[in-house]
């Protein structure tokens, strides 16, 4: 490609640069054009295809009407609700595996053997400790996405450079000196590596209980527009829900550029 | 040194289950089991054969959904890794639909292909794809140049570059990305047959639930633990054979 726009010159090079930048957004343009076009050839029900405009209007309903922005408001409380949890006990527990191995002994069985398991089927039991409301969701979710979190940290921990904190110990620092000034901040890309991991799944872990047993939230409008054939509203939803997935994301790689300062990480989507 | 590490890890599960099952016979809810009741009830749903429909019709979702999703991804996140045409027209679609929970699109699916197998299939091949294609995808892309050059240099083909350098170098991500591709498919399995199911494991779950009989779905959900954790034991044994020149470290 860069050899072919090399040989043109003047103005068609600026054209072609022009092109290939535009490629990036060739399949999501073509895609919307081919489903658009399928929507309005008549040929299959607006419930298989709804018309672009018809999901956009549902979006612009979901975005002013107070009641149903209330419904991304739950599901967005319950995963950042979890998450923050999980993320606060993650750290906590990931930095004592690092620093002690009496917790490392305690904790490290406990979490590789229930990793591979999926905590996902937990759910109905979480329904009957805690309830059908926000309490049951929260607590999955807690519980997703510590292990992504502890796990980070902990190795996190464990990779911090050992002259570093022996330095630190010569100089005359104290325990807690080394943990804030040399473990943490050299543990904070691992942390945030944990983090970037668990807020995902926080959102998958938020719809995917509330389309389950649910009577609000996002997922729960999936559901019950789907039940009632809206399937405009039902795309409407996805369209909030990866806007929100997204939003968190961008966020978080925000948050971590700035704390983390010394090592930039690049969004998915710059 | 290891095998003290294998002792605190064995007492440290033991004390935990003795503890679950010193709890749960003091007075508790009756929707609190002790392991060994469970055990028991686990045991008898295996020899009545009542369980193995179930996990069939959940293998039956969750295996082609994995295959495909997996395949696909790793072959095309490789060839976007290599060919940037490929990459500038892919990449972008794939990591902006990246942290959208993939469930939500399954209602869609189910108007298309039908509320049978067909629609749990490939809402377990799509989230399967993802993680697949982006450790493909980068993979391929931290590649050492130099071993490309001297593969080049030396006269291998371009194909003979991507299948003998390329692929082994990007396989161990290749693996880290097919393990977290299963861990969704349970999860996706799951959520898909508690929506809308007729057999397997997500629905022998809700039928249970709603019968408030909480033997059969603590055995259920026994059964997906058990079923998550040999999986991953397998995929884990698969990569120790296929990159063996790479030590697995950590869990």
């Amino acid at each position: 490609m860069a050899g072919a726009a090399g040989r043109v010159s003047g103005r068609p090079r600026a054209l072609l640069r022009v092109l290939a930048g535009l490629r990036r957004y060739a399949l999501p343009a073509l895609a919307l054009i081919a489903w658009e076009l399928l929507a309005r050839s008549g040929r299959f029900s607006p419930i298989l295809f709804p018309s672009l405009v018809n999901i956009a209007r549902e979006f612009g309903g979901l975005v002013t009407h107070g009641d149903r922005l209330a419904e991304a408001w739950y599901s967005l409380y319950r995963a950042l609700g979890g998450f923050a949890l999980a993320a606060a006990a993650g750290v906590l527990i990931g930095t004592l595996m690092g620093r002690s191995t009496l917790a490392a002994g305690l904790f490290e069985p406990l979490f590789s053997g229930t990793y591979p398991v999926p905590k996902i089927a937990l759910f109905p039991l979480f329904v009957f400790v805690f309830g059908i409301g926000s309490l049951s969701k929260v607590a999955l979710v807690f519980l997703e996405c510590l292990y992504p979190i502890v796990i980070n940290t902990y190795y996190g921990t464990r990779a911090v450079n050992r002259v570093l904190v022996w330095s630190a110990r010569n100089m005359g620092a104290t325990p807690g000196q080394i943990l804030r000034k040399v473990v943490v901040p050299a543990t904070a890309p691992f942390i945030f590596a944990g983090f970037r991991v668990a807020l995902p799944i926080a959102m998958i872990v938020v719809i995917i209980t509330e389309m389950i047993g649910s009577a609000d939230g996002l997922g729960y409008m999936v559901i019950y527009a789907f039940a009632s054939f809206q399937t405009a509203r039902v795309l409407a939803a996805v369209v909030a829900i990866a806007l929100l997935g997204l939003a968190l994301d961008g966020i978080l790689v925000a948050v971590r550029n700035r704390l983390v300062f010394w090592e930039k990480l690049e969004s998915y989507y710059a | 040194m290891m095998r003290s590490v294998r002792l605190a890890r064995t007492i440290s599960l033991l004390a935990l289950l003795a503890l679950w099952q010193l709890l749960s016979t003091r007075a508790m809810p009756e929707y609190v089991l002790g392991p060994a009741e469970i055990l028991r009830h686990f045991t008898a749903a295996l020899v009545s054969g009542e369980l193995f429909p179930h996990i069939g019709a959940s293998l039956a979702r969750s295996i082609p959904g994995f295959a495909l999703g997996t395949s696909v991804g790793i072959l095309l996140g490789l060839l976007a890794g290599v060919a940037r045409g490929l990459d500038e027209l892919l990449s972008p679609v794939i990591f902006l639909t990246y942290p959208v929970p993939k469930i939500v699109i399954l209602p869609l699916l189910m108007l298309w292909f039908g509320t049978e197998d067909l629609s749990k299939v490939v809402i377990i091949a799509l989230a399967c794809f993802y993680p697949a294609f982006i450790n493909a995808y980068y993979g391929a892309k931290a590649t050492p140049a130099i071993l490309v050059w001297s593969g080049l240099n030396m006269g291998a083909r371009r194909w003979q570059v991507f299948r003998k350098v390329v692929v082994p170098s990007a396989l161990p991500l290749i693996f880290a990305g097919v393990r977290v591709s299963l861990a969704l498919s349970f999860v996706l399995l799951f959520a898909a047959e508690m929506i809308n199911a007729r057999a397997g494991l997500g629905f022998l779950i809700r039928q249970s639930e709603n019968s408030l009989r909480f033997d059969l779905m603590y055995v259920s959900i026994l059964t997906i633990a058990v079923l998550g954790y040999l999986g991953d034991r397998l995929l884990r044994a698969t990569r120790k054979r296929v990159v063996a020149w790479q030590e697995l470290q950590g869990a």
